[in-house]
């Protein structure tokens, strides 16, 4: 355990760590370009020159391990010298289309010129070397002159992907990132590639002239796409949600994160969403207010009583399936989620990378909860034989498949919770506004039995509210009221109900997770040692 | 004493002189206006009075020699805009030299508080601001001018451009500070180095 002193603050770090994390563990910020967190260390960028005691030169950070007793000057006059002819000599050939560029606000260009650069530029416009811009990548565009050649977009394709598309070619000033033949990047994590680019070389066609990054407003969030549950950010303005980014999670998903998951945003702000409940009249829908279906759903449940039925969501958060559950013993009902047995694919890759089979983001906090309960194929029995009164589901996945089509015909009042209108929830009775991930508190559980929480970053579209405030207003209508008003307080009550969740709450949980079988461990761990 | 600038004594004492002395003020202006035209009012929408070139009257965005807008959408108007007037969408162009425009430019003429920060932030002279200050419509929504009306107004040389960077820099100071810091405390020169001597 080596002990360091850097910029005059004392640390001890395990052998083998560099000085660019050692300084990071005490707040001191190194400038950089090539280092990243989660890919290997090429030292190129020559930004991270600090001066290090009874060293002749100056050493980079990134690749400079501590040893003992080492003392090193991050912000000496030396130090700052070589960090600031770093930069210009990156910038020589720098187009500074600032105005023009995506990546504005988040470049690192622009932060180290404003932290350590500074200087006037001694070369013209004119004069500068021009390369290819505009190079169509598929979902990434490639601006060649705005490149500092830090090769962390081959690094990431060469360690993450293993795919290898990207290279330089050329030599000297006139070296170039490029793909074979201008060929297309194919994988499916080219988002990655404009997030590792610290300059706006790689940026994203989607996000592409959208919007400016410091208009954003970013919330933490899990990726509802798989059961990974990869960490993001949502970033919205003005309640639309404008791009998912990865949020970096070394437990999880390091700083990646797919593009199917990034795409996910897209089906949050549309015209499709349901906003308002409804009811199947005699003369077809009648749009009604939430409290008015809500009654109705009530009314028929108290009908129905145990000849009922609940089919809850590997989509909803653990609050959202906990209250389903309390709806659906209060009842006596039926209850199951497995539909298309999304717990057969839990554990299953697609790759090598991130992407799960399992679509759905909760399976794992549905079994842990003890969703599956009854099995699917004994509900949809119940509802062929006709002894069903009433059907409750948590999501429209039962009335896409067209088997079950014959079976839920049979029961008088299905009740569905929808976000997205389809022509499927034509089947149901009563509909209900249910609010999509983005707007809800709550947490996931993911395929490694880790719970991760989501931030409701954007409000939901007109009344629509998060599932479990649905189960919990039937539930206080019915008269056995849930006892809990908020996410945090459902949280609560799920932790205590659930065998391996005690003791967890919100805090617990925090910005990175709480893995189950760590806290398992370490509550176990005490006894083990008695 | 600059100008028109008149001296009035407030000590004077009250009585019937300084009544007939104000008295005889009124008659000489009724006499100028009635008689030598000299009215020091004017015939308001007829005629204007002549404004300063820094004022800051409705908004132009100035053109290309081309015809398309000089605005990269760069989004720094909207950035520092106190009232949040400006809207604008971004896309890209078909000739790929200046890549991005704006699709949508729109200036709420009833929200601004015409403060002129937008001229300031704009690093292309795309917005400019004109000596026009009569702002008259039936509804809000016309009020909300939107980019090629903005653009059009550029056309308009009844009142001449008002207040841009070209006439009045008022960042000069600003940035001759700046560049004084710079010197004094990085001790950087910015600029091309000065010419050396070709050698012999």
């Amino acid at each position: 355990m080596p002990q360091c002193s850097i910029d005059g603050k004392e640390i001890t770090v395990s052998a083998g760590t560099t000085v660019i994390r050692a300084a990071e563990q005490i707040g001191i910020h190194i400038p950089h370009f090539c280092w990243h967190p989660d890919l290997p260390v090429d030292g190129n960028c020559r930004m991270c020159l600090v001066e290090i005691e009874k060293m002749p030169k100056l050493q980079i950070a990134c690749n400079t391990h501590v040893s003992e007793g080492m003392v090193v000057r991050t912000a000496s006059d030396k130090a700052k010298e070589a960090q600031r002819a770093t930069l210009e000599f990156l910038l020589v050939n720098h187009p500074i289309d600032c105005p023009v560029c995506d990546q504005a606000g988040e470049c690192y260009l622009q932060d180290n010129y404003m932290a350590h650069g500074l200087y006037g530029s001694k070369i013209e416009l004119e004069d500068k070397v021009r390369k290819r811009k505009l190079v169509d990548l598929g979902p990434i565009l490639l601006d060649a002159e705005r490149c500092v050649l830090c090769s962390r977009c081959l690094r990431f394709e060469d360690v993450v992907t293993g795919t290898n598309s990207l290279q330089f070619v050329n030599r000297g000033d006139h070296t170039q990132i490029a793909t074979f033949e201008n060929g297309p990047v194919t994988h499916d994590y080219a988002g990655n590639l404009a997030d590792v680019c610290p300059v706006g070389a790689l940026l994203s066609k989607d996000f592409r002239f959208k919007m400016r990054v410091w208009f954003l407003k970013s919330k933490e969030s899990v990726c509802p796409g798989c059961s990974t549950g990869c960490n993001v950010f949502v970033d919205e303005r003005d309640g639309e949600v404008q791009r998912l980014r990865p949020r970096r999670n070394p437990d999880v998903n390091k700083s990646w994160m797919c593009d199917p998951g990034r795409a996910l945003y897209k089906s949050i702000g549309v015209t499709e969403r349901v906003s308002g409940a409804r009811v199947r009249g005699g003369a077809g829908w009648e749009g009604v207010s939430v409290r008015a279906a809500l009654d109705r759903v009530a009314s028929a449940l108290k009908d129905a009583g145990a000849s009922s039925a609940f089919l809850a969501t590997p989509q909803g958060t653990n609050e959202d399936v906990f209250a389903f559950q309390a709806l659906a013993e209060a009842m006596g009902g039926k209850l199951d989620f497995r539909v298309g047995d999304p717990q057969l694919k839990l554990q299953q890759r697609i790759d090598n990378v991130l992407q799960r089979a399992d679509r759905n983001p909760n399976t794992q906090g549905c079994l842990d909860l003890g969703l599956g309960r009854d099995g699917v194929a004994a509900i949809l029995s119940a509802c062929r034989a006709g002894s069903l009164k009433a059907l409750v589901l948590q999501g429209p996945e039962l009335l896409r498949i067209p088997e079950t089509v014959d079976a839920i015909a049979k029961v008088p009042f299905v009740v569905v919770m929808a976000t997205h209108e389809g022509a499927e929830l034509d089947r149901a009775t009563v509909v209900l506004p249910a609010a999509m991930w983005a707007e809800v508190e709550g947490t996931f559980t993911n395929y490694d039995r880790r719970v991760q929480r989501l931030h409701a970053a954007v409000p939901a579209p007109g009344d629509a509210q998060p599932r479990f405030e649905l189960a919990a207003a039937i539930l206080s209508r019915l008269g056995k009221p849930l006892g809990a008003a908020t996410a945090r307080e459902v949280f609560a009550l799920v932790a205590k109900a659930t065998p391996g969740y005690a003791g967890l709450d919100y805090r617990a949980v925090g910005a990175q997770g709480q893995s189950l079988a760590q806290a398992a461990g370490t509550a176990a761990a005490p006894e083990a040692r008695a | 004493m600059a100008g028109n600038v008149i001296t009035v004594d407030r000590n004077q004492k009250a009585g019937v002189l300084p009544i007939l002395k104000g008295h005889w003020i009124t008659l000489q202006n009724l006499w100028r206006s009635l008689f030598l035209r000299q009215a020091s009012t004017i015939q308001y929408p007829e005629q204007k009075r002549p404004v300063s070139s820094r004022y800051r009257g409705i908004h132009v965005l100035t053109e290309r020699e081309d015809g398309t807008p000089k605005c990269v959408a760069c989004y720094m108007c909207a950035t520092v805009c106190p009232a949040e007037c400006i809207y604008i969408e971004s896309g890209e162009r078909p000739e790929k030299t200046i890549e991005k425009y704006p699709t949508r430019f729109e200036i709420d003429l009833l929200r601004c508080v015409y403060c002129g920060f937008c001229v300031d932030a704009c690093p292309e002279e795309a917005i400019i601001m004109s000596r026009e200050n009569d702002l008259v419509g039936t509804t809000r929504a016309e009020l909300i001018i939107d980019r090629d009306r903005l653009m059009a107004r550029g056309k308009l040389v009844e009142h001449g451009a008002g207040y841009r960077p070209d006439d009045h820099d008022v960042r000069r100071p600003v940035r001759l500070k700046a560049l004084e810091r710079l010197e004094t405390e990085h001790g950087i020169v910015p600029g091309m180095p000065a010419a050396k001597a070709p050698r012999a």
